[in-house]
């Protein structure tokens, strides 16, 4: 099966988290964010997960937060955006 | 009162230490531009007084400490109908949204409930002020309708890789703030 490259950012709140995260991911033809962020869990343990509020966008376009997003599928060469919330003044 | 957080309040100085913050921030802005009127205000509003506010304000630029002020101030924006435009920083990350209510997401779409609050959280003083800079750049752009001001978007710049992200926020059909503005 065809396989497609994914780009990973990660930034925000516990940016150390971004460190455990490759910077690039390969997914079969057809995936979605849903595969994606499920790969993605693998390389983080329970207590480096990332904030269910962590904001979820794809190529620029935000589709919501991990707890609730509209899951689509995947291109080659999209960017998968993770934001953790940011509040410091 | 002014503290130890003095690495990113540029209005501030050691020799206030111990003094409220509001108003020693207030005297300070007049000795730079004696034609500015400040109204210094030295506790945090409650939800009817920032909707008083808001309605004597043409803009409000949000940067406090936890959402659920920040929240607050938002509300109070769409209440009022003026743009809203929300700093943060995180250690070496700053944020930036611009909402123009009732025609892009507010920060109650992206946050319908706060996240969790940090007591204790990384500054890096040069964070806060690209992103206090930034976010009066977006409120001159706006109040003079020069240039494109960053309306419904999410710019991010994250200082350990030096990369800026934009993103295009989408409004929540369901937001208890704006949905009702159509």
């Amino acid at each position: 099966m065809p396989a497609m490259k994914i780009q990973i950012s990660y930034t925000g709140r516990s940016y150390q988290a971004a460190s455990l995260l490759p910077a690039e991911i390969t997914l079969d033809d057809g995936a979605t964010v849903d595969d994606a962020l499920c790969l993605l869990k693998k390389d983080l343990s329970d207590d480096q997960q990332l904030p269910g509020s962590c904001l979820v966008a794809v190529s620029g376009e935000h589709i919501g937060t991990l707890t609730n997003y509209t899951n689509r599928p995947l291109r080659d060469r999209d960017e998968l955006i993770l934001i953790a919330p940011v509040a410091g003044g | 009162m002014i503290s130890a957080d003095l690495n990113r309040q540029v209005l501030g100085s050691e020799s206030a230490l111990g003094r409220p913050r509001a108003a020693d921030f207030g005297d300070y802005l007049r000795t730079m531009n004696q034609f500015v009127e400040v109204e210094a205000i030295d506790h945090e509003p409650n939800d009817a007084e920032a909707v008083e506010l808001a309605t004597r304000c043409d803009i409000i630029l949000a940067c406090p400490p936890t959402f659920e002020e920040r929240l607050r101030l938002n509300r109070a924006a769409v209440h009022a109908g003026i743009p809203f435009i929300d700093a943060a920083q995180w250690g070496m990350t700053g944020t930036l949204i611009v909402v123009k209510p009732g025609e892009t997401a507010c920060l109650e779409c992206l946050y319908p409930e706060p996240p969790p609050f940090e007591e204790f959280f990384p500054v890096v003083g040069a964070i806060s002020c690209a992103t206090g800079s930034l976010a009066a750049l977006e409120a001159i752009k706006i109040l003079s309708k020069t240039g494109d001001p960053l309306w419904g978007k999410m710019l991010t710049y994250d200082g350990y890789r030096g990369n800026f992200t934009t993103v295009q926020l989408q409004r929540r059909d369901t937001c208890a703030c704006c949905a009702s503005l159509g």
